[in-house]
């Protein structure tokens, strides 16, 4: 019964948002009215018999007693006493906790409700229309992961860079009867001003600070300029949040980003490896330092405690020597010379007299074990010359 | 049987009659009145409050009502060629509102005819504009400029047309490179960030080399100053062994002389390998020489 729809949503009002926008919205409207069309169905013989059973009942109940006249004017009361209260019951409606309702009165703003069970005069009369009011209300501009969208999502930034950039606008309705009364499609309002807010303040900002520290502030400027833009248009709309869900290059440039990220990784590796290295020099250095600096202190003492000894040596000597100083001087001297040549090769030449160069053979020159070294003397080759002397 | 049917035939008519006199203007609607094909009077116009029921003339006169609020026009979008050649994909809407009602139903009659008339004149508007500017200008340096005079030249062409429309808004919702061109850019950007990656390895290696060289000077110094200490502690080492030598050699510098030399010529000769060649003249020879009588 589609024209049941139209005349008689119900005990409970209409639901919100279905019937009673359709004066303001004629398109969805149409949307709306087109489905019924194919329910009258080729029921155009079922009808007549409908017609003529119906003319055969009247006439038996005209035909009927005495009764009939009123009886007739009884059933046309009760009938339209009937509608009439179903139409008055079609006046109640139930406002959520979350809710607001706006009654109009033909047309003109009236009164608004609060949550709870309400009535108003049934349709032609006065209409409700009930709105949202505390719930947050989320619209999603480019895309979210597994539905991008392209077109809403790329867009070029201040240095002529492009960014795909999705965002959720997080806003509730603050002003019900603005929202309802002043804009045609505050839904659509809230997206399409977004979007182009969105770009505005991201042709505003570079590349590098949308996607790195510059978000917060992107956010910030983008929500109180899509607010102030809401409020010219009257909107009645609140906008709480602007929320950047995906800030990223495009896809065709991320893997340059991805080699940024690799080369700030080679540049810290090579500056952990020269690290490394200078650790390990800086430190043997200083051991090394430390070396050198003890072994020149050791040797500092050495010298001391060595020239102290020679000291006390020598003096002691002298002490012996000044009592004997020729026989000691002589004794010392033989002594060392007896040392001296009982270890070493010893040649003895008497040169005087000799005409021509001596030539030693080069065994005398030969570094032969101690031993021999007393059996050095026969190259007395040059003794026999001794005796001449 | 007559009677009931005039009745009826009546009540009927009373139906219509009434149903043709009053209607209802929605507060979010304005009704322009018509009589006989002649726009006469405007219920609820903006700028005045007055919804609610109505009275016409029945038959003679009939009711068009129109939008009163604020609403959209999507542009189509539109490919621009900026001031410095660069052609740019732009998208706008347009907010508007119906001002003048009469106006509005004698020029364009509907919303339907009222979109058909302004989406072109919305678009020759951005074409004019937005080509006098330079790309850079239309994406970033003055859009909301840019946007204000797109308003006004819209607003301009509206009055002109005696649209009886009240342009309250007019945002470019996009203004980005066609799909060829943005390959142009993504190209760039690839190569400004090859760029940045090959600055931040060149980075990483000057500073490698630098930690490496201070490493080094810092090495050297080090060495450098333990040297030095070094020194001076054997140069003092020497210095006491000196003055220690000195005072005791002191006593008698000759014999000091003679002494000392013994013990050197018995460290050095009596073990190594060397050779001597000695004279008989030599003194250590002298009895050997001379025999026992030698002096």
């Amino acid at each position: 019964m589609p024209w049941n729809d139209n005349a008689n949503p119900g005990p409970w009002g209409s639901p919100p948002g279905s019937n009673d926008d359709r004066p303001d919205d004629p398109p969805r409207a149409e949307q709306r009215r087109r489905p019924p069309p194919p329910s009258p169905p080729p029921s155009g013989p079922d009808f007549g018999e409908y017609l003529r059973r119906l003319r055969v009942e009247w006439d038996r109940l005209r035909r009927g007693r005495r009764l009939r006249r009123l009886n007739g004017s009884v059933l046309a009361l009760g009938v339209v006493g009937a509608v009439a209260a179903i139409w008055a019951l079609t006046g109640f409606y139930i406002v959520q906790p979350y809710q607001e309702a706006i009654v109009t009165r033909f047309g003109a703003y009236d009164r608004t409700e609060l949550s709870g069970l309400h009535y108003r005069l049934p349709t032609p009369i006065e209409q409700a229309e009930v709105v949202d009011v505390t719930n947050e209300q989320k619209t999603i501009v480019g895309g979210a992961p597994g539905a991008e969208a392209p077109d809403e999502s790329l867009m070029l930034t201040g240095d002529e860079n492009i960014v795909d950039l999705s965002f959720a606008v997080q806003w509730h309705i603050s002003d019900p009867a603005a929202y309802l009364f002043q804009v045609r499609d505050p839904d659509d309002a809230v997206k399409a001003v977004a979007e182009s807010a969105m770009r505005e303040v991201v042709g505003r900002n570079d590349l590098t600070s949308i996607l790195t520290n510059g978000r917060g502030q992107v956010q910030s400027q983008m929500q109180s300029l899509m607010q102030r833009i809401l409020d010219r248009y009257h909107t009645g709309v609140t906008v709480d949040a602007v929320q950047i869900q995906n800030a990223n290059p495009p896809a065709e440039v991320v893997p340059a980003y991805q080699d940024i990220a690799r080369a700030g990784q080679d540049a810290q590796s090579a500056i952990n490896d020269a690290n490394t290295y200078a650790n390990k020099n800086v430190n043997e250095a200083v051991g090394t330092a430390a070396k050198i600096t003890q072994a020149a202190a050791g040797y500092q003492e050495q010298v001391v405690h060595e020239a102290n000894g020679e000291a006390s040596r020598f003096n002691q000597i002298y002490a012996q020597y000044r009592r004997a100083p020729a026989v000691t001087r002589e004794r010392l001297y033989i002594q060392t010379m007896q040392d001296v040549l009982t270890h070493a090769h010893t040649v003895v030449i008497d040169a005087k007299g000799a005409t021509a160069p001596i030539i030693l053979p080069p065994q005398a020159f030969q570094p032969t074990a101690p031993p021999p070294a007393t059996a050095a003397p026969p190259p007395p080759a040059p003794q026999p010359q001794g005796p001449s002397l | 049987m007559n009677r009931r049917w005039l009745i009826g035939l009546i009540a009927a008519a009373l139906v219509v009659l009434l149903a043709n006199t009053f209607f209802i203007v929605d507060q979010r609607r304005q009704a322009v009145v018509v009589n006989l094909g002649e726009p006469v009077r405007v219920i609820n116009p903006p700028g005045a409050y007055d919804p609610g029921l109505k009275v016409k003339i029945p038959f003679v006169e009939s009711v068009v009502t129109l939008d009163k609020r604020n609403q959209a026009i999507e542009a189509r979008q539109e490919e621009v060629i900026s001031a410095d050649q660069q052609r740019l994909v732009v998208d706008a809407f347009v907010r508007y509102r119906i001002a003048d009602p009469l106006e509005f139903y004698r020029t364009l009659r509907n919303e339907t005819i009222a979109r058909d008339r302004l989406e072109p004149l919305i678009n020759s508007s951005l074409r004019q504009v937005l080509g006098a500017a330079t790309a850079g200008d239309i994406i970033s340096r003055q859009r909301s400029e840019l946007m204000a005079k797109t308003l006004d030249d819209v607003r301009v062409r509206a009055a002109a047309a005696r649209l009886g429309i009240d342009v309250v808004d007019l945002r470019i919702k996009r203004a980005d490179l066609p799909a060829a061109n943005a390959e142009a850019v993504y190209q760039r950007m690839r190569s400004n960030l090859q760029q940045k990656a090959a600055q931040i390895r060149a980075q990483g290696e000057a500073s490698k080399r630098e930690i490496v060289a201070n490493a080094d000077k810092e090495v050297t110094i080090t060495l450098a100053k333990a040297n030095e200490q070094a020194f001076a502690l054997r140069g003092a080492g020497d210095a006491q062994a000196a003055s220690l030598y000195a005072a005791s050699y002191g006593k008698d510098p000759s014999f000091a002389a003679f002494y000392r030399s013994m013990r050197a010529y018995e460290d050095s000769l009596a073990h190594s390998d060397a050779t001597l060649v000695l004279s008989p003249d030599s003194d250590f020879f002298k009895y050997f020489k001379y025999g026992p009588k030698a002096k």
